[in-house]
């Protein structure tokens, strides 16, 4: 199911059990006077996605690498960034999988809406500036993970 | 993907469970067993293979169980070797943290192992079934001494903290009331013959005898507070010796509340295959195999080698590698042949011209995402207190195992136990937070089964596979699509590289995957080798 809208009084509770939990996450969102759609994509990206890009957005080196977003010149492309979050690419995986693909992998997935916003909060964080909004509309546009699988290069 | 009816969302539900409020881990297993987890191995005994081609070179890339093992068999059939290593040590995932150990993470955050000297956490692999073959034989042949992993321990818990009031259940009491009502069960549809399409007469009693006995039923085939159950799920007053101890039967938990409690679902994890007793752990932790290999290899392993591009041609391949301590300054090796481990999240990212079939596949595969956590703790109270001796127990909290130590029982001092195996999007979570907030966690999560915890916690060590810089993830994470259009161009030739790991296996996950790859990979480019020797000296003659 799709959350279409989501009211604030739906997410307000969960946000109180993040701030016990999470105090790092509360921290940021402390300082954060956004929209409801950024608020969201904080949580998503501070609970899921900096797990490998990093809080700062600075992305890691190793033996591979983590792309740092902040700077990131993929993000001038709202559908570049759309399309890695719904298929993933390479080692990244995808985040808008179908339910059943999402359960066999218990993996996260995410509805349009909520790629939206996070299309939105990665383009206009960690420095970058990258001002127009894109909705769960154009998101549905966008392919999303076929049926057998196939990722991005 | 159009259908919003198959695609769900992440609803507040979710997101409560994101943040640890509730959690599934028993799905686990059975996922897994789906995804082609749950294989017997392959491994027949040694290779042997014949001469290598006088001359012959193979560059192996990774020195983890499957290159290790690519580079002991050519060397033994008389190929000029050389391993690249990114770490400073061998192993790869075969890993034990120990006292001393210093482990820096993706992102730059070190912990330094503060465990007592002799306990460990296996970050990685921590147990090998009988059967896998492969990886026990290597294990015989480098003198590795192994002891029993307990895997089922039946005075361990299953927890589930929608159940009993949050209340750890031993694995006992539930397996044999599970077991005993669903064999009364059958003992009643079978008298009241409704089950005679499918057992005759003749088996009928048969049948009644063995549901008795299966489900430790009295002997009207009631599973009921007895003698007989009660040697199956333990007594109300144990039975001993002397005037004091004359045992009382206990009393089974009704039928209904075992099935709501959804803790059946871990009844049968040792009925898997690769969970079957007998299974082991290397004595002094699972890098003991790590190590030896690599003592074997000697210094045909080049550490703290980043490999940064992959080239071949005609003639052989070439890597490219930096010192991963001083990058920038490169070096080239080269060979006839590549045996190639590296993990496919890194490969995916090293330039290397293969065709379209093997480069499709290696971006085919995202890793699991995986996290460990070892909690050292003043005493050994799980034994002390609660008479727990090695074993698992489960739990739907976000951390699915508890793992005791199969070890050093009864000591005096400190133990460490595997407080988390994090899995699926909860691990994704844990990734997120610092160590220290992972270990943290899992001691807040732990003590809703062992109030103990706060008291004895003394230190830990939290690893997440996806801040893993030699893996970057945990295991390659196969679909039944993914599987089907690109295993066999992961695992085929592309001229003169060929690719081994657990990725490349059905036995994903498991070392047993990365031992027979290898051993598949070698065996193939032996016979090119030999082939296009003697196409070469036909040429010459």
């Amino acid at each position: 199911m799709r959350i279409a809208a989501r009211p604030l009084a739906l997410l307000a509770p969960c946000l109180v059990v993040l701030a016990c939990n999470w105090a790092c996450a509360d921290d940021r969102r402390a300082s954060l006077q956004v929209a409801a759609g950024d608020e969201h994509a904080a949580e998503i990206y501070s609970h899921i996605c900096q797990g490998c890009h990093m809080a700062n957005g600075r992305g890691a080196v190793g033996a591979g690498h983590y792309p740092a977003l902040a700077g990131d010149l993929t993000l001038v492309s709202w559908e570049y960034v759309g399309i890695t979050i719904l298929r993933g690419r390479k080692g990244m995986p995808a985040f808008g999988l179908s339910a059943d693909e999402a359960k066999q992998t218990r993996s996260v997935h995410l509805d349009d809406a909520e790629v939206a916003d996070l299309v939105n909060y990665l383009r206009r964080h960690f420095g970058n500036h990258y001002n127009s909004k894109v909705t769960a509309r154009d998101i549905a546009g966008l392919p999303h993970p076929d049926a057998d699988g196939e990722r991005e290069l | 993907m159009g259908d919003d009816g198959n695609r769900s969302a992440l609803s507040r539900r979710d997101l409560l469970r994101l943040i640890g409020a509730t959690a599934g881990g028993s799905a686990m297993y059975q996922a897994m067993s789906s995804l082609g987890f749950a294989a017997d191995s392959p491994y027949r005994g040694p290779i042997s293979l014949s001469a290598a081609p006088r001359g012959a070179s193979v560059l192996v890339l990774g020195a983890g169980v499957a290159g290790m093992t690519a580079a002991l068999e050519l060397r033994d059939a008389g190929y000029q070797v050389q391993v690249l290593e990114y770490n400073a040590r061998a192993g790869g995932r075969n890993w034990t943290l120990r006292a001393g150990d210093r482990y820096t993470e993706l992102g730059g955050l070190t912990q330094e192992c503060r465990f007592d000297k002799d306990l460990y956490l296996n970050p990685g692999p921590w147990r090998i079934p009988h059967h896998h073959r492969g990886i026990l034989s290597y294990a015989r042949r480098f003198g590795v001494p192994l002891e029993a992993f307990v895997q089922v321990n039946y005075n361990a818990y299953l927890h589930n903290t929608k159940a009993f009031g949050g209340k750890p259940q031993r694995y006992r009491e539930i397996k044999a009331d599970y077991q005993g009502h669903v064999a009364e069960l059958l003992a009643k549809a079978t008298k009241q013959n409704e089950l005679d399409e499918a057992v005759t007469t003749e088996d009928r009693e048969k049948l009644l005898q063995s549901l008795r006995q299966w489900g430790a039923l009295d002997k009207h085939h009631r599973y009921v507070a007895s003698n007989e159950s009660s040697m199956r799920r333990g007594w109300q007053t144990p039975r001993g010796g002397g005037l004091s101890a004359r045992p009382t039967p206990s009393t089974p938990v009704e039928l209904s509340d075992v099935l709501h409690s959804g803790l059946w679902a871990s009844v049968a994890n040792g009925d898997e295959l690769d969970m079957q007793t007998a299974l082991f752990q290397p004595v002094g932790g699972m890098g003991r195999i790590g190590e030896a290999f690599a003592r074997e290899l000697g210094s045909l392993i080049r550490y703290n080698a980043k490999v940064v591009d992959i080239r071949q041609d005609e003639h052989g391949v070439t890597a490219t590698y930096e010192d991963a301590q001083s990058p920038g300054v490169t070096q080239t090796a080269s060979a006839d042949w590549c045996v190639c481990t590296i993990p496919l999240p890194i490969l995916a990212q090293i330039p290397m011209n293969v065709g379209t079939p093997m480069a499709l596949a290696i971006a085919a595969v995202p890793y699991a995402s995986a996290v460990k956590v070892g909690l050292q703790f003043k005493r050994r109270f799980w034994e002390q207190d609660e008479q727990i001796y090695g074993g698992i127990t489960y739990t739907d909290l976000p951390i699915t195992n508890i793992g005791y130590p199969n070890t050093g029982y009864h000591g005096s001092g400190k133990g460490v136990v595997l407080g988390a195996y994090v899995w699926g999007r909860d691990a994704m979570e844990f990734t997120a937070m610092t160590p220290d907030e992972r270990i943290q966690k899992t001691v807040e999560y732990g003590t809703q089964i062992h109030p103990q915890y706060p008291q004895e916690f003394d230190n830990g060590m939290a690893v997440a596979w996806h801040r893993s810089p030699f893996t970057m993830g945990c295991f390659g994470l196969w679909t039944e699509h993914s599987r089907a259009t690109h295993y066999d161009n992961l695992c085929a030739f592309d001229n003169r590289i060929v690719l081994a790991g657990e990725h490349a296996s059905f036995l994903g996950a498991w070392q047993e995957g990365g031992v027979t790859s290898a051993l598949d990979a070698v065996t193939r480019l032996h016979a090119r080798a030999v082939a296009q020797g003697e196409r070469a000296r036909g040429a010459q003659a």
